[in-house]
């Protein structure tokens, strides 16, 4: 692969002011970012795969806040997940903060790769609890 | 031998993975370890996450222009849009044991970077991100093949 030099735009297909539609960005996100939820035990179960930004972080917020509402305790696998910045980890945070407030557990599981080493760079793998294993998480 | 990579793209979050791969293979080219790689990834992606929240307000239809340059010696990112300055103040970055929600991604970049400086130039709001490369003075693609 040839970088000496090489730039490329993207071209407008639609008018100024006009990006992608709006069916488009959902597709896209779609894609980048799933997750699913489940019960076990007394736990509800958030497993989560794909890519955690700017863009994808709101509904990942948003349905782990609505999974907290039905559970005392929430466990999120995060094994699948190959990227998260600080607007993920905000959102794992404002989860952690609104389950304190009613005494919830939240409980991270399958941390490893990018995701281990972005909650060591913000210093917070001391703030969240987290256990390697599913079985782990909720035998805690 | 030096390489320099320009990308014009939308301020819309769909395109930060684009920039994602494109910052995460120059680093596996000029021999960042998988760990390095991960790390001048996310700080790349923060600082274009902070120009679409920050100097464009979250409007996806603006211009951010992106540029990469490495020689032997480092990976210089440059970023550059027509937003809002940043306020001074907020540059500094949220200490890394708050446990507020907002802040955090200027901490990550300068824990990540060996320089981070800004700058308004006639064309808008520049900032630049600077990362050496291990073993600087032997730094080329062709001989550290194989490394990764």
């Amino acid at each position: 692969m040839n970088l000496a030099s090489g730039s490329w735009g993207f071209e407008r297909a639609q008018p100024a002011g006009e990006r992608l539609y709006p069916s488009q960005r959902r597709m896209h996100m779609e894609r980048q970012l799933e997750f699913s939820t489940r019960s076990d035990r007394d736990a509800v179960i958030v497993d989560v795969a794909g890519q955690i930004d700017l863009g994808t972080s709101p509904a990942l917020r948003k349905s782990l806040l609505e999974s907290l509402n039905g559970t005392q305790r929430l466990a999120i696998n995060l094994q699948a997940v190959k990227y998260i910045d600080s607007s993920g980890i905000a959102s794992l945070l404002e989860v952690l903060q609104e389950a304190r407030k009613s005494t919830k557990r939240v409980i991270l599981f399958g941390v490893t790769g990018s995701v281990l080493k972005v909650l060591q760079l913000t210093r917070l793998t001391g703030v969240f609890e987290i256990r390697e294993t599913e079985l782990q998480a909720l035998d805690a | 031998m030096a390489s320099r990579l320009r990308l014009t793209l939308p301020s819309d979050p769909c395109f930060l993975s684009v920039v994602r791969v494109a910052v995460g293979e120059l680093g596996a080219i000029y021999g960042l370890s998988d760990e390095e790689r991960i790390e001048i990834t996310l700080a790349v992606d923060e600082a274009l996450a902070n120009v679409i929240r920050h100097a464009y307000k979250s409007c996806y239809d603006r211009e951010i222009e992106f540029e990469c340059f490495v020689d032997g010696e480092q990976m210089e990112f440059t970023l550059l849009d027509q937003g809002e300055a940043p306020d001074p103040e907020k540059i500094c970055g949220k200490p890394m044991d708050d446990c507020s929600l907002s802040g955090r991604g200027t901490h990550l970049i300068k824990a990540i970077m060996d320089e981070m400086s800004y700058e308004k130039v006639s064309g808008g709001n520049q900032l630049k991100l600077v990362k050496r490369l291990p073993g600087a003075k032997a730094g080329n693609p062709e001989s550290d093949a194989g490394k990764h």
